[in-house]
């Protein structure tokens, strides 16, 4: 309230009631709108259509690395094995998984061993969570904090022909 | 500016600090909300891991199917057979041929080849892995050869 200027330069108030009702309006409706989804990623697998004949037979063909899961009836893994080689089930034999493929192909980001693919091949109840972990596996590891960057193993994933449902 | 009621003035309140605030939080907000009409079908639990990255480019033609189950309010399975949720319509993994087939020529009608498209399958972390690998194959057949196996990121 100055009462010096109330002659001439009389200021205008501005309003604020209705701005900020639709202000309030607005915040709402934001609020309700709100879906905290998730962050969501995935793997892309390539099937392309008659796989075996589209390769070039130029190069030496590496053999695919054969990652074989078995499970029980109730969907449960119950051996990881990498060709071979029966690694167990449970969290350490994926980080054993993780660990020979690095061995497998000599090293991350290894020239001679780039095509090499591996070939996922599982029961048929097996839980399809033991995949996604397997796939991870298989891609590669995060490096160290803080950039937990992808250092990429294997980049081509492919389904054996899926197994008849015991 | 009411002169004549200057004794009995009300305490004005100054609003400035409030309307501050209330836009940082509509901005806030606004920011965080996205309205992108996804594909996500909530009764799918998808299985989690630390490298399921977003892909760095949108892809082009994603196809998005959902695999999961009928589930009730606390999470729990009301039918231990999978679901394939497509869209509205809910069907068996095993008759998701001909849907596959229609979403194929409605590609070829739009001029895209089947081959450009991305099929992104969303499945539920406990559906079998036959039954998914079932879903792909018929896709395959319909000519789709590119899939994304969707997961959700682990935090660290």
């Amino acid at each position: 309230m100055k009462i010096r200027n109330r002659g001439k330069g009389e200021k205008i108030e501005a309003q604020m009631a209705p701005m900020i009702d639709v202000v309030f309006q607005l915040l709402i409706f934001f609020m309700l709108t709100l879906k905290i989804v998730e962050p969501e990623g995935d793997f892309n697998i390539n099937m392309p259509i008659g796989a075996p004949s589209t390769q070039t037979s130029e190069e030496i063909n590496l053999p695919d690395i054969k990652v074989r899961l078995i499970s029980n009836d109730a969907g449960q893994l119950v051996d990881l094995q990498l060709g071979r080689q029966s690694l167990g089930n449970g969290q350490q034999a994926f980080e054993q998984l993780n660990v020979k493929i690095k061995q497998v192909i000599g090293g991350p980001n290894n020239p001679l061993t780039k095509d090499m693919e591996v070939e996922i091949d599982a029961d048929y109840n097996l839980h399809y969570s033991y995949i996604i972990e397997a796939i991870s596996k298989c891609r590669g590891t995060l490096g160290p904090p803080p950039n937990y960057d992808l250092i990429p193993y294997v980049e081509k994933i492919k389904f054996a022909a899926p197994r008849p449902p015991s | 500016m009411r002169i004549e009621s200057k004794a009995e003035q009300a305490n004005e309140v100054d609003m400035t600090p409030m309307i501050d605030i209330v836009f940082q939080l509509i901005a806030f907000f606004m920011v965080i909300t996205n309205f992108e009409q996804t594909q996500a079908d909530e009764r799918v639990k998808l299985p989690k891991d630390a490298l399921a990255k977003p892909p760095t480019v949108k892809r082009e033609f994603p196809l998005t199917i959902n695999v999961g189950f009928d589930r009730d309010k606390k999470g729990n399975k009301i039918d231990p057979e999978a679901w394939v949720f497509f869209g509205d319509e809910q069907f068996r993994v095993e008759q998701a041929g001909q849907k596959l087939r229609d979403e194929q020529e409605y590609y070829k009608t739009i001029g895209t080849d089947p081959k450009e498209v991305t099929v992104e399958i969303r499945a539920d972390a406990e559906v079998p892995t036959g039954q998914v690998q079932e879903l792909i194959k018929m896709s395959q057949e319909s000519g789709f050869e590119k899939f994304a196996l969707r997961a959700t990121q682990e935090s660290r």
